[in-house]
């Protein structure tokens, strides 16, 4: 199996399935000009909409695959975007999903993590927790009255990662409908950033003991993984032997 | 700008880090974050603003995603950012974040460590940043003063007060370089008390912060400071910050 061919499966039929009910929407970004990047910090004070407050649903996710299958440029919304809701704080996922050939697995989950963690706009702070896979983001009251949209998030990500060399393509999918839609992912969610954990693992532990490796479980179904660690094996053995 | 009240115990630099909260605590003033570096954290009590989360609390999370393993340093460092916006306490355009008590003693060099790079990281994006230190000078000692622009130093009458004010100020140039300081003389009863210490001191003195019934009251009730009508320490402590440089 691939690295990600369950979690990846199961999100896609799931956003498929909202597209199928009316609930999923394709945000266009035509006619946009790019959002200014620069960092901000957005106080309470200046908050016109906050997206995945700890206190309500909370998720990023990031994918990546060598299939075909990632639909390039399509920026996805299932909920209202920020002039559409009167709320102030509103549950909150972004998924992203990229294809291309990533020969170094390890090197290709730093870089898309960095171009999608690095992308900061104007007037939106995202606040990050990996290992929580919480995402927490302000609109401030300036770049909402600007008319800030979740396509410009979108589109700014994608370009990021289209920048990247092993990526061909890449979409995003935000959820904002509620915080039922948005945790309907978490197990899909949790399952990618074990197999995340388990690669960098192997990567950062010189000397790891597979029958006492908490991840071992995620290396046994996920074929890709044992074949990073054969690889990596092979390494280790050909430099000691030098 | 990032100004940090120093001096030896008891002389006010709480009662200071207030007032200087207070006179910023309005839109005109922009971001505004104030720091609670002393683990016993009265300031905390002074703003009636109390935080979900301390940077101690944060030190314990972070140390905690290192055991669990499988994070490298930006994750790291996304991380930290993260717990870092949990910790901020937000009032207005003000921003508080309170160091917290580590529990296990002997650990406060790592806590201090976390703290500069709290203060570092967040103060940037702030117009302003005022610090309540520990008393004496253990955190100049240890470097974690080192952003800093201006050392406010504050001591009372007392000789004892002044002396540390001054070794403060010594180290600090000593350990940080050439950031600005001046000198506070706080609760004094007359113009003439202060005469002396002016003349005797190398320290730029800022001007004195009269012995004051509105703070004594404030403090004895447990008032938030962020409601200090005018009163004569209040002017005299906005007009010492004035002079350190701070647009108020
Ligand atoms: N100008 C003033 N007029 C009246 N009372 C004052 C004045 N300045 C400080 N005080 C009082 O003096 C006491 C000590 O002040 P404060 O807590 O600000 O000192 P500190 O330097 O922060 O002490 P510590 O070193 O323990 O943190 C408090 O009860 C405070 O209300
Ligand atoms: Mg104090």
């Amino acid at each position: 199996m691939a690295l990600f061919e369950e979690q990846l499966n199961e999100i896609m039929q799931q956003a498929d399935a909202w597209r199928a009910d009316g609930l999923a929407r394709e945000l266009s970004f035509e006619g946009r000009e790019p959002w200014p990047e620069g960092p901000s910090l957005v106080l309470e004070e200046d908050t016109a909409l906050e997206l995945g407050n700890p206190a309500v649903a909370s998720l990023s996710v990031l994918l990546w695959s060598e299939e075909d299958g990632v639909e390039d440029g399509r920026i996805t919304l299932v909920g209202p975007d920020v002039a559409e809701t009167t709320e102030t704080s509103i549950p909150f996922a972004q998924v992203v999903v990229v294809s291309g050939r990533f020969e170094n697995e390890y090197e290709s989950y730093r870089d898309i993590r960095d171009a999608v963690y690095d992308t900061r706009l104007e007037g939106f702070s995202t606040r990050t927790m990996p290992s929580k896979q919480s995402l927490w983001c302000r609109v401030s009251s300036d770049a909402a009255g600007r008319g800030f949209s979740l396509a410009d998030l979108g589109a700014s990500l994608i370009e990021a990662l289209k920048e990247l060399d092993e990526v061909e393509a890449a979409e995003v999918m935000f959820i904002t409908s509620s915080a039922e839609h948005v945790k309907s992912l978490t197990p899909a969610a949790r399952g990618a950033q074990r197999v995340v954990d388990a690669l960098m693992m192997m990567y950062q532990e010189d000397n790891y003991d597979c029958e006492t490796c908490e991840y071992q479980d995620v290396c046994d179904t996920v074929m890709d993984l044992k074949k990073i660690r054969q690889r990596l094996d092979e390494m280790k053995r050909g430099s000691g032997a030098r | 700008m990032i100004i940090a009240v120093c001096g030896k115990g008891g002389v006010g630099k709480t009662t200071i880090s207030a007032v200087a909260a207070q006179a910023l605590h309005d839109r005109g003033n922009g971001k505004v974050l104030v720091v609670d570096a002393d683990p016993a954290g009265g300031l905390s009590t002074a703003l009636g603003l109390t935080p979900k989360k301390t940077l101690n609390d944060v030190r314990k999370e972070i140390i905690e995603e290192i055991k669990v393993g499988g994070r490298d340093e930006k994750d790291l460092s996304i991380s930290l950012d993260y717990l870092l916006a949990e910790a901020l306490t937000e009032h207005d355009n003000l921003g508080f974040l309170a160091i917290g008590r580590p529990e296990d003693v002997g650990c406060y060099c790592r806590v201090n460590v976390i703290l500069r790079d709290a203060i570092e990281g967040l103060a940037e994006r702030f117009d302003s940043t005022i610090i309540d230190a520990e008393a004496g000078i253990e955190q100049i000692n240890r470097k974690v003063m080192s952003p800093v622009d201006y050392i406010l130093l504050v001591a009372d009458t007392s000789a004892k007060a002044l002396n540390v004010a001054e070794t403060i100020r010594d180290v600090a140039h000593q350990m940080i370089g050439g950031e600005g300081a001046g000198l506070v003389i706080n609760r004094a009863r007359e113009q003439a008390e202060v005469e002396p210490i002016k003349n005797e001191t190398r320290l730029e003195v800022l001007g004195w912060v009269p012995e004051d019934d509105t703070v004594r009251r404030f403090d004895g009730r447990g008032e938030s400071f962020l409601q200090l009508p005018e009163c004569p320490a209040r002017g005299a402590i906005t007009g010492a910050l004035k002079k350190a440089g701070l647009e108020i």
